[in-house]
């Protein structure tokens, strides 16, 4: 069993040697359960994301994925009951896996009076460490904004913030990362562009993925989960062969979308009635 | 039946009282603006009011106590009240500035105003006052006052450093931030003083080379004053002197009826420094004196020209 | 140009509607004077204006100092310990709640009358609306951020160093802004109740002495003054946060 613990990548032009290293960065639920406002949002869940694999995870709004997410990062405290385990480490309280994950949410929140390439180092900085420049000019330079380097976020549009965020994402360099709803604020060609750059530089992490864009689940996962009712419930629904990310033209692609707008929908409907219990 | 007789004897009676009380009010009107908050300066204002003196003369007269001494004669002479009371040496300034302004009767007949200092402190006599510090209130004039006090002893204002306490004159006294105070009230501050169990020595202006003036006057609008009213006004006034002046207790029991703020040691002793002050006949008016004290201003260099006496100030018929 | 021009085209508005006002309500001059009267009697005056004009600013400047710096370290004690919360707000609403007035000769009689007092009373009243401001503004700091650097392993002292405070910098801004137009405010009242020296004080004097023209000079040397404090104020707070751009669209180039 490879260690979990976080070392520095001594190869910085080297995109997957940390997921080489942990061979065991899955992450399991073991009977999580969450209250909000006394109803539960989920209960006694159990879920298992394979490591290495991207994760898509859909379902209608308000049925508790950011709680989700938030819950697996140690932003949000769960009932004893419930385990989250990552690789070797068991965690139950806020900020005990932070060593582990990197979070990337809708908002790039790049901090405002930081340029690019300091909101990339930005958790060196707030680790009190000295932060690598080459490794995030370099990490800069394949989002594809090599000559924005010293530009303050407000001149940036929102693809080119998002991007930053990515790169920001990659220089963590940690081996699970959950996304909630990334690009859902992006319009539809920037949408896929990052798309296509996430699944690349990505590859061979653990990624859980919340959107709310079947197509885009599609595209970039290799598992898809579906959330529904209250309290919610996991299924899975199956997905088309090929490399990520696939081809929107593909009609096996576009059989599948529509077979997931189906379940989609009567998971909706399910929700829906499941809140009016 | 005893209703219907109630009835009929009730309401021509609630009729004859409510119209009597109107006929009652075809008094007079005036409003009247203090110098500053009620104090027993004022004496024989509330003697009159309280005997029904202005009653008596078919007058009604609203006392309104401002916040600012400044504010009284420039609403007189704006024409927003009827009488104001102010000092005699504001009044040559005002005048001299254009205000409508003429004194035409006395509250307090002589100076108030003295440099006090502590008994047992450094300065026995105006002479030693070379070299030390001074406190003053913002009235515009100390530093006047001041020159001709020293100048009496061969010394300048050069002598002496202006510290401006504004109204904390006593304070300023005894926490020792000031050698001496300029602008404190003979029957006030020297009471002040000997509240907190300090001896006060005080050096009046008008034995110091300052011509003497009346301290408190009364002043109207000449444009829009009613001499017959105001001279019954004066009337009435020197009733209410005539009486604190016979029953000086008696009196100090209307001042305080109804305003039992006022009812502590500092006024009790006050009052009793204050009455041989006030101007017996109101109405009088000494040109001489006025005369001599516009001259003393001018040589000050307080007003450019020494206007006559009738520009400013009036007997009443 | 018009920079410039602006300005003084609103100025000139002003001393016409003042001189209309005079015209249409036969105020007497010694009430309100009018504009030419005030501008002969500040030709006249000009250098003891200026002079008391000097004393009242350092009183100003050195009152948004220590104002300033004391609400900034407030607000950073606040946000940081939780018992400075339960022990040090209410210290702080108390402290607006006085009016300025009736603390003015405590002041005076522990600082004495000169220059020293005033910057006390200055400070008071610069104090509130920095501290609160600030405070404010690290309370709210954007969750997303927050969540981020919990993430990221940030410590409680690294979270509010490097991006409550930095976050924070704007509501700060706007504190001193507001502290910057009431500071006027503090010097005068400060000398009101005892000085030698000051705008403040002088307007008194010339009360006293019935020169209402000089009286108004002074005032009106004071207000422009103030305005042109507020202006450099603005201005190097705004080159302080230059990534905080003007919202309003009408001032955004294309």
């Amino acid at each position: 069993m490879t260690n979990n613990h976080h070392q520095p990548s001594d190869n910085p032009a080297s995109k997957n040697s940390r997921a080489d290293k942990n061979s065991c960065a899955g992450i399991s639920l073991a009977a999580v359960s969450l209250r909000y406002e006394g109803k539960y949002l989920f209960k006694e869940l159990q879920l298992d994301l394979p490591q290495g694999q991207c994760s898509a995870l859909l379902g209608p709004s308000g049925v508790g994925k950011s709680s989700l997410l938030r819950l697996i990062a140690g932003l949000q405290p769960f009932e004893p009951s419930g385990r989250v385990i990552i690789g070797k480490n068991q965690a139950q309280l806020p900020g005990h896996l932070s060593a582990e994950i990197a979070y990337m949410a809708q908002q790039d929140l790049l901090l405002p009076w930081l340029n690019a390439l300091d909101n990339v180092t930005l958790g060196a900085r707030l680790r009190r460490q000295r932060p690598d420049h080459a490794r995030a000019r370099d990490l800069l330079r394949q989002v594809g904004l090599a000559d924005y380097e010293r530009a303050l976020p407000a001149t940036l549009s929102g693809g080119m913030r998002q991007r930053v965020a990515l790169a920001r994402t990659l220089m963590e360099d940690r081996p699970i990362i959950l996304m909630d709803e990334p690009f859902s604020a992006l319009d539809a060609i920037t949408r896929l562009r990052l798309q296509e750059l996430a699944a690349k530089l990505l590859r061979g992490r653990t990624i859980l993925l919340v959107t709310h864009d079947p197509l885009e689940a599609l595209r970039i996962s290799q598992r898809i989960f579906i959330m529904s009712g209250r309290p919610a419930r996991l299924s899975e629904a199956t997905l088309p062969e090929g490399e990520t990310p696939r081809d929107p033209a593909d009609t096996a692609l576009l059989a599948h979308h529509a077979e997931l707008l189906r379940h989609l929908r009567a998971a909706d409907d399910d929700s829906a009635f499941g809140a009016q219990q | 039946m005893l209703f219907t007789h109630i009835r009929r004897v009730l309401f021509p009676a609630l009729l004859i009282f409510l119209l009597g009380g109107q006929a009652a009010q075809a008094n007079d009107k005036l409003t009247l603006l203090l110098d500053w908050f009620i104090n027993p300066d004022h004496a024989p204002l509330f003697v009159a009011q309280e005997k029904g003196y202005f009653a008596a003369h078919g007058l009604e007269v609203e006392m309104i106590a401002p916040a600012d001494p400044n504010d009284p004669p420039k609403l007189v002479a704006a024409g927003k009240a009827d009488i104001a009371l102010s000092y005699q040496p504001q009044l040559h300034v005002q005048v001299a500035a254009g205000l409508p302004l003429t004194r035409f009767g006395t509250l307090i007949a002589t100076p108030l105003n003295t440099l006090l200092v502590l008994e047992d402190g450094p300065v026995k006599s105006i002479a030693d006052l070379k070299g030390r510090k001074v406190g003053y209130s913002i009235g515009g004039f100390e530093d006047a006052l001041l020159r001709a006090m020293l100048a009496r002893h061969g010394l300048t204002l050069d002598d002496i450093t202006l510290v401006n306490v504004n109204f904390s004159l006593s304070p300023a006294l005894l926490a020792g931030q000031v050698d001496a105070v300029i602008g404190a009230y003979r029957n006030f501050e020297l009471n002040q003083l000997a509240i907190e169990g300090y001896k006060g020595r005080a050096f009046y202006v008008e034995e110091e080379g300052v011509p003497s003036y009346d301290e408190l006057i009364l002043v109207a609008n000449p444009d829009h004053m009613d001499r017959a009213v105001l001279r019954r006004f004066l009337d009435a006034l020197e009733d209410g002197v005539r009486y604190l002046v016979n029953h000086p207790d008696e009196s100090w029991e209307l001042f305080i009826r109804g305003r039992a703020e006022l009812d502590d040691e500092l006024n009790r002793l006050a009052w009793r420094d204050t009455l041989a002050r006030f101007a017996l006949r109101p109405a009088a008016l000494d040109r001489a004196r006025y005369a001599r004290f516009a001259q003393f201003m001018q040589d000050q260099g307080l007003i450019e020209k020494a206007l006559a006496v009738e520009d400013y100030a009036t007997v009443l018929e | 140009m018009m920079s410039i021009l602006r300005p003084l085209i609103i100025i000139a508005c002003l001393v016409l509607v003042w001189q209309i006002i005079i015209w249409l309500s036969n105020v007497p001059h010694f009430i309100l004077p009018a504009p030419a009267r005030v501008a002969e009697a500040w030709w006249v005056h000009h250098a003891t204006i200026l002079g008391h004009a000097g004393v009242t600013l350092l009183e100003i400047a050195l009152g948004l100092l220590f104002g300033a710096l004391l609400g900034a370290l407030s607000a950073l004690a606040l946000a940081y310990f939780r018992p400075a919360r339960r022990w040090l707000l209410p210290v702080l609403v108390a402290s607006q709640a006085i009016p300025v007035f009736a603390l003015a000769p405590i002041l005076v009689l522990w600082l004495g009358y000169g220059i020293a007092s005033k910057v006390a009373m200055a400070t008071l009243i610069i104090y509130f609306p920095v501290a609160t401001s600030f405070y404010d503004g690290l309370r709210r700091t954007e969750p997303g951020w927050t969540d981020l650097a919990r993430t990221m392993g940030a410590s409680r002292w690294t979270l509010l160093t490097r991006i409550r405070v930095p976050a924070a910098l704007p509501a700060l801004a706007s504190g001193l802004r507001v502290a910057t137009a009431v500071a006027p405010i503090g010097a005068v009242v400060g000398e009101w109740v005892g000085a030698s020296a000051g705008l403040g004080y002088l307007m008194l004097h010339a009360n006293g002495r019935v020169q209402i023209d000089l009286m108004f000079a002074a005032l009106l040397t004071l207000a422009f003054f103030a305005v042109i404090i507020y202006f450099i104020v603005d201005t190097g707070l705004r080159r302080a946060l230059p990534w905080q751009p003007d919202k309003l669209p009408t001032e955004q180039e294309e």
